[in-house]
């Protein structure tokens, strides 16, 4: 039954009283304040409007430093989790009815399980005296322990495993979009699986696993939790100087610039997914 | 494919397998030690640490708040998320595709400027209550999944049984109650739960707005790895692994774990 406009604005009331009170106007503010200066003795914000956090940002190197390294982690961790998520996918696509459930399950676990509890599963496993380096001492293939955590190496091992339920989820539904006759006639005409993947499959998973990787790069951008419990000391993610500016240091003004670039690159990342999803429903167009 | 290639590829999965697996299941398996570490696989085992998080009133105090809390905010969500989706479905009113994606923003923002944009607001307005702020911030983050869910169903739902009973002399309210309802509430449920489990795994948004003693038990579990890291963390992250999990499968049983999740 068709809803007249004014019944669908009083129904949306409540859900749009949410995002605007909660969402929109918070943020909204949090904008404001990175053009304010920052206040002395104790008052986190002096009400000047200024452009200075901004130009500092964009001239002290630390910062820019912290914006290169979240982007260039965020990088290598989207490549890693696309390297280890397109094959998962491709094995619950083409696993048989009843598997699929279960394998679902299996590779959704690091998106289903809180973060802090995977989080300190890989404290109990890259530790100084942690499983891997037990196991790499015990085998005798190192001497001394290796520093696997509390560095960068942490930070991608712990952000690859939470993206890649992303990737999986985004290549999965591109690939149950493939028409099963293509795949059977790529095998009358000969090609054997290994050309089947090649030729067929990853072409019309492309868009799938664009949108995949655009989807766990944005969440990499966006990480917190995982940088502060397994990256190094110092704030050098974009997401712990955030939380250190307002937590730490008082200089609010500066963390909300920080957080309005951070918001800035993840409305890019957005925008590239939006468009690679519309090309997901015809894959076709793009080709 | 080639024997070499076939095994390469078999390699790789049987890699990432084991590299999704292993947090999960050295949390899990080293919870059953006996010893002062959590150790993997236990020199010799135990369910004392069970005994020990269990007696923690830090842990079940924070676990009772995070029950409340994403049982709250998914009662809440329920009947907002399903007038609005009726209004993206069944409304014809200019912007609705815009509509749409403000209803979904709450997943594009990052959850930590979120939290401090909460933290902010709910300071320059002079409240420090941490229930109520708690509580807005769940509401915000599980709306988008439950209106995705209840979208999905209305769309795919035949428009033509609600026709039917309007003809045969229903009203819209009956109509709506007697056909939409019973027709929405596989979906509806499955919604609720999966929003149940994102408001109780939340760390990020949650972190912020938490104090001493109103706490999550996520919040409660990071603060307290910061300092300690005997098993009794191992025993109480096994209880939502378990939670989390038990979920899935019912999730998956019901409609598809990825049309819930998907994005």
């Amino acid at each position: 039954m068709p809803i007249s406009a004014r019944a669908a604005l009083l129904l949306l009331a409540p859900a749009l009283a949410v995002i605007v009170f909660a969402l929109v106007l918070p943020v909204a503010s949090v904008l404001r304040l990175s053009f304010m200066e920052p206040g002395a003795s104790g008052l986190p914000v002096k009400v000047v409007w200024t452009f200075g956090n901004y130009i500092r940002l964009l001239t002290d190197p630390f910062y820019l430093g912290v914006l290169g390294r979240t982007i260039l982690i965020s990088a290598i961790v989207t490549v890693l989790a696309t390297l280890a998520g397109f094959p998962l996918a491709h094995a619950i696509w083409r696993a048989s009815r009843r598997w699929r459930g279960t394998l679902t399950i299996f590779a959704l676990s690091p998106l289903l399980v809180s973060i802090v509890v995977t989080s300190f599963g890989w404290m109990v496993l890259l530790g100084s005296h942690g499983v891997v380096n037990q196991a790499l001492q015990a085998l005798g293939i190192v001497e001394a322990p290796l520093k696997l955590m509390h560095n960068d190496f942490g930070i991608v091992v712990g952000l690859t495993h939470i993206l890649l339920p992303f990737v999986v989820l985004s290549v999965l539904a591109a690939l149950d979009r493939i028409d099963p006759a293509l795949i059977e006639a790529a095998r009358v005409l000969g090609a054997d699986e290994r050309a089947c993947i090649r030729e067929v499959v990853l072409p019309l998973a492309a868009p799938g696993i664009v949108a995949g990787t655009t989807l766990a790069f944005s969440a990499a951008v966006s990480a917190y939790v995982t940088p502060a419990v397994l990256g190094g000391s110092g704030a050098n993610f974009i997401g712990t100087a955030i939380f250190n500016q307002f937590m730490t240091v008082f200089n609010w003004p500066f963390g909300a610039t920080l957080a309005a670039a951070l918001l800035a690159v993840a409305a890019c990342i957005v925008y590239l997914y939006l468009r690679a999803v519309s090309r997901i429903a015809m894959p076709w167009a793009g080709a | 494919m080639s024997g070499v290639t076939r095994f390469a590829w078999r390699a790789l999965l049987a890699g990432v397998a084991v590299f999704i697996a292993a947090p999960i299941v050295v949390v899990v398996v080293s919870s059953f030690t006996d010893g002062q570490i959590p150790e993997f696989p236990p020199t010799s085992w135990s369910l004392r640490w069970y005994r020990h998080a269990f007696e923690q009133a830090l842990f079940m105090e924070s676990l009772r708040w995070s029950l409340v809390l994403a049982a709250c905010a998914t009662l809440v969500n329920v009947p907002i998320a399903i007038a609005a989706a009726l209004a993206i479905a069944r409304g014809r009113f200019p912007g609705r595709e815009f509509v749409q994606t403000l209803l979904l923003s709450p997943l594009i923002v990052p959850a930590i400027v979120i939290g401090l944009a909460l933290l902010l607001a709910f300071a320059s307005i002079g409240h420090r209550e941490p229930t109520t702020r708690l509580l807005v911030a769940h509401v915000l983050i599980t709306l988008p999944y439950m209106v995705r869910v209840v979208l999905a169903n209305l769309v795919r739902m035949d428009a033509e049984l609600e026709e039917a009973a309007l003809t045969l002399g229903a009203s819209r309210l009956r109509a709506f109650v007697h056909v939409t309802l019973p027709l929405l509430a596989p979906g509806l449920f499955a919604g609720a739960l999966f929003s149940f489990i994102v408001s109780f795994d939340n760390v990020s948004v949650s972190l912020f707005l938490t104090t001493a003693k109103v706490n999550t038990l996520p919040v409660a579990i990071l603060n307290y790895v910061e300092y300690n890291l005997d098993p009794s963390i191992a025993a109480i992250s096994t209880v939502l692994v378990l939670l989390s999990l038990g979920v899935a499968v019912v999730l998956e049983r019901l409609v598809g774990l990825s049309r819930v999740v998907g994005n």
